[in-house]
């Protein structure tokens, strides 16, 4: 791997050398202070002191809602308007992880062009981050990422530590290459590995994914379930937050005046009532505990008995996004027989007083 | 020529008018609607209105007179589909908060003291489907422009309108906004149905619930994370009363079945 | 830093070919029969797809949504459909008349397994609108008759009128090479001349089944598949030689869209045909 030094000054001309011609997207925080990756107009809107956006990345490869075709009856003309050069520059490695996890599930069997597309016109900065209290990436194997990105930032005091993970990413860094210094000290290694390790020992939580497959599989039946089922509010926020939640739906959106239609694709969840229900009215998840067994099955069962690894990168939005505190954590903790402190426990013991 | 466009009334009971209001103010479709279809009836914008058979009643306001009563029968009769259009027509809105009957006459009382009513006598506000059968029910406070249009436009084509299963939370999160609930306020979002685009979350401010409540909404879960937060039984029922007004008496009646 | 718009050539698996209703009936009085052409005659003849796989049908205007295929590969050109008014899609799709233009594409899902069915001695059990995917398995099987032992049909609706391709039924029940039983849990007409009582009254009637030899296949209403299962169960029909298949909700039909999965399946992609061992193994499955 070729790594070069940064110094910090040099950041920002060197992301405006690079985006000419493409979206330059970026964290920025919003006036009630949480986080959100917007498109960089002035660089000065950039926040990196920041530990996770309210919405995933995905959110700029496939927008919540855009349109898939202009149909009319005899032609349906596909419209990839949603696919724009892009930057993406600041990503942390859970997110890059989530985005490996992405590009997976969207190749496998068919091919979703319209994920495919926008995510070969995108280049993937990285960043490094600081855990907090949310934090599960070490647990879940994703605090480290070694390929899915261009260029990785990692920042030191004075200076980033630049790792280029990609061709384009080597492309990048030739058009300013003054700015990029080969001569890498043995003290910049060690402030770099101190680094590590003081980042290591920040993680105040940690989950056995290991386990969850099995005890998804024996715990079934389990009361927590219920539990779970009865606190949820089916809002669908722990879906919309998820970095590896990939739901959607298609509405034919039609046109007044013309015989054409819009179809439409927008993110559904897992969780909302209407989620399993099919013509006719039949819904075959009408109770919220089957939904959150179906979610918590693609998180921490599934993904691991196809891939080996969970559906879960451990970026924690879940746990900050969650109002009843159904979540990566508390599902896991009590799973894992471990007390938690969550309103659905305390809600729980108050039904059934 | 044979006149074959769909035959359209827009009413207005009780109410502030904004859906009809709405209507005027698409006006990069207005002129496509009422090329699309006959209009017959439509008071905040034409005259000449004639009461005549209809295919399509939209029906704003809640009811609140005897005379409105009659008036709704009436459209009822000569329409073959009527729409409970907006908050007001759909769940009574907000001048129907006041759910208990004895309290409805105080207030009547106390706004109006000895008037007497000759035009009409007044009754409490209520929904339009506590008269007449509604075949589609379109929310809103106002309604929204995209839900109206899309509404319109399928059944202008023959096709059966979408349903909106979600609640507000779902577009709030599109925004990518704070949850608000999360944050401590009295925020209705997970109860109500989706349609305004979040907007009163997207200003910082917590959701009325004036869509009315949202299919399979799990009050019973919000209300007792509400009494958490520290809001008082009181304060909880007013602000979920607002604007559901009669019909969030059934989910009243199940918390009052749980244990406190 | 403006993102530049791309031009995209690429396969789109989300793309219907328009399509022309040739013929369409009532079956029953809430049930149609589509005939479909894809309007590319070459596109049309290439359609190649097994028996139980469904397709996605699109209304312009009102959405999209699947259906099982109901005709046999073995007789391309022409895509059948049974389809019952249940919901906004099927709601527009009756309004239509023949010669309007759909939206179809496909062949999605795992069909019936028919070359590992060959040989074999085959039950075919269909209950009310189950008749639309096993149609397409019957015929198969009819027209390669010589490729199957037994050809066993039991057929079972409501009533008389509801009984879907009724007439053809009929006729095919006049064939000596197949085993043809029909019953009605009720009759209302007092003229059916066909036994009266659910589905599973009609296993008496079959004989000398060979148990390990025979596949089974079943679609009906929920209700049915539990009641059914048993007798095949007790005639010791093996689990993995049971098939069924299954309704779920469905927007994408290439495994992207999440509605139906089932654990870690998605309906769409390892179904709609499933054994019975992949019922029990899977939960949540019925």
């Amino acid at each position: 791997m070729r790594i070069f030094k940064l110094k910090k000054e040099y950041l920002f001309p060197f992301l405006e050398s690079i985006s000419e011609g493409a979206d330059l997207w970026a964290p920025t925080k919003k006036p009630e202070g949480k986080h959100s990756f917007q498109i960089i107009k002035d660089f000065s809107q950039i926040d990196l002191d920041y530990t996770r956006t309210i919405l995933p990345p995905r959110k700029i490869f496939l927008p919540p809602s855009f349109n898939m075709f202009k149909a009319t009856e005899k032609k349906y003309e596909a419209d990839f308007s949603h696919v724009t050069e892009k930057i993406i520059f600041g990503l942390h490695p859970c997110d890059i992880h989530a985005i490996l996890i992405m590009d997976q599930f969207y190749k496998h069997h068919y091919n979703d062009p319209y994920y495919i597309e926008a995510r070969n016109n995108t280049l993937i900065l990285g960043h490094s981050c600081w855990p907090d209290e949310h934090c599960l990436c070490k647990s879940a194997g994703t605090d480290i990422i070694e390929e899915g990105y261009d260029l990785f930032f990692s920042e030191l005091e004075k200076e980033y530590l630049v790792w280029i993970g990609s061709s384009k990413g080597d492309d990048l860094i030739r058009r300013k290459p003054d700015f990029f210094d080969e001569n890498i000290t043995d003290k910049d290694i060690q402030k770099y590995i101190e680094w590590r390790e003081e980042k290591d020992k920040a993680f105040s939580v940690s989950i056995d994914f290991k386990n969850m497959p099995d005890l998804m599989e024996l715990k079934y039946q389990d009361p927590l379930w219920e539990k779970l089922g009865q606190a949820c509010l089916a809002c669908g926020s722990c879906s919309n937050v998820c970095p590896t939640c990939n739901c959607y739906n298609i509405n034919d959106k039609p046109f007044l005046t013309e015989n054409a239609s819009h179809i439409s694709r927008c993110w559904d969840a897992c969780t909302l009532e209407s989620y399993s229900e099919v013509a006719g009215g039949e819904n075959f998840r009408e109770a919220r505990s089957l939904r959150l067994k179906l979610y918590y099955t693609h998180k921490l069962q599934a993904y691991i008995s196809k891939y080996g690894k969970p559906a879960c990168v451990g970026c924690g939005r879940c746990i900050e996004t969650c109002p009843v505190d159904i979540n990566i954590k508390t599902v896991a903790q009590s799973l894992d027989n471990e007390t938690v402190d969550a309103f659905w426990d305390r809600f729980a013991k108050e039904v059934t007083k | 020529m044979k006149n074959d466009k769909l035959k359209i009334g827009f009413y207005e009971l009780t109410g502030c008018a904004g859906d009809c209001l709405l209507v005027t103010d698409c006006e990069m479709e207005l002129i496509d609607i009422f090329n699309a279809v006959d209009i017959q009836s439509f008071a905040m914008v034409m005259s000449n209105n004639t009461d005549g058979e209809l295919d399509l009643a939209l029906v704003e306001g809640s009811v609140t007179t005897e005379k409105e009563i009659e008036e709704l029968k009436d459209i009822r009769k000569r329409a073959k589909a009527v729409v409970a259009f907006g908050t007001c027509a759909v769940l009574g809105g907000v001048q129907a908060r006041f759910i208990d009957p004895k309290e409805w006459e105080k207030n009547l009382k106390i706004v109006y003291g000895n008037t007497e009513f000759t035009h009409t006598k007044p009754v409490q506000s209520k929904p339009i489907d506590a008269f007449i059968d509604v075949d589609f029910y379109l929310p809103g406070c106002p309604v929204s422009k995209e839900q109206f249009l899309n509404f319109f436009t399928r059944i202008l084509k023959g096709n059966p309108p979408e349903h909106y299963p979600n609640p507000v939370c779902v577009t709030c999160k599109y925004n990518e906004n704070d949850c608000l609930l999360k944050k401590g306020e009295l925020c209705l979002g997970p109860l109500t149905a989706d349609g305004c685009g979040s907007i009163c979350p997207n200003h910082n401010i917590p959701c009325n619930g004036c869509w009315g409540p949202v299919e399979g909404a799990n009050v019973t879960s919000e209300f007792y994370l509400l009494k958490e937060k520290g809001f008082s039984v009181d304060e909880i029922k007013k602000k979920m009363a607002n604007f559901s007004g009669t019909k969030i008496t059934d989910y009243f009646q199940q918390l009052d079945k749980e244990p406190k | 830093m403006n993102g530049e718009t791309k031009n995209i050539i690429q396969e789109n698996p989300f793309m219907p070919e328009p399509a022309r209703i040739v013929r369409t009936y009532h079956l029953t009085d809430d049930v149609k029969f589509f005939q479909v052409r894809i309007t590319d005659m070459d596109k049309a003849l290439s359609f190649k797809y097994d028996t139980g796989q469904f397709a996605m049908i699109s209304v312009l205007g009102a959405g999209e949504a699947p259906f099982s295929i109901s005709s046999t590969p073995s007789r391309p050109g022409l895509l059948e459909f049974c389809i019952r008014k249940t919901g906004i899609v099927t709601d527009s799709i009756f309004r239509l008349k023949e010669n309007s233009l759909i939206g179809l594409r496909g062949p999605y899902g795992k069909g019936f397994p028919t070359e590992k069915m060959e040989g074999k001695d085959i039950i075919i059990i269909m209950g009310g609108l189950g008749a639309a995917p096993l149609r397409s398995v019957l015929l198969y099987c009819l027209d390669n008759r010589n490729l199957f032992n037994r050809v066993i049909l039991l057929h079972g609706a409501k009533r008389p009128s509801e009984m879907i391709f009724r007439e053809e039924f009929f006729a095919l029940k006049e064939r000596d090479d197949l085993e043809c039983y029909m019953s009605v849990d009720e009759d209302d007409t007092g003229q059916w001349p066909e036994n009266v009582g659910v589905v599973t009254t009609l296993f008496p009637k079959v004989k000398d089944l060979d148990a390990e030899n025979t596949v089974a296949l079943v679609c009906g209403p929920p209700i049915m598949y539990k009641f059914v299962i048993n007798e095949l169960i007790k005639l010791d029909i093996p689990k993995d030689q049971i098939l069924m298949t299954l309704e779920r909700r469905m927007k994408c039909g290439v495994g992207k869209c999440g509605h139906c999965a089932i654990d870690y399946i998605y309906t769409c992609l390892d179904g709609p045909v499933f054994t019975y061992w992949d019922v029990l193994h899977m939960r949540e499955l019925i």
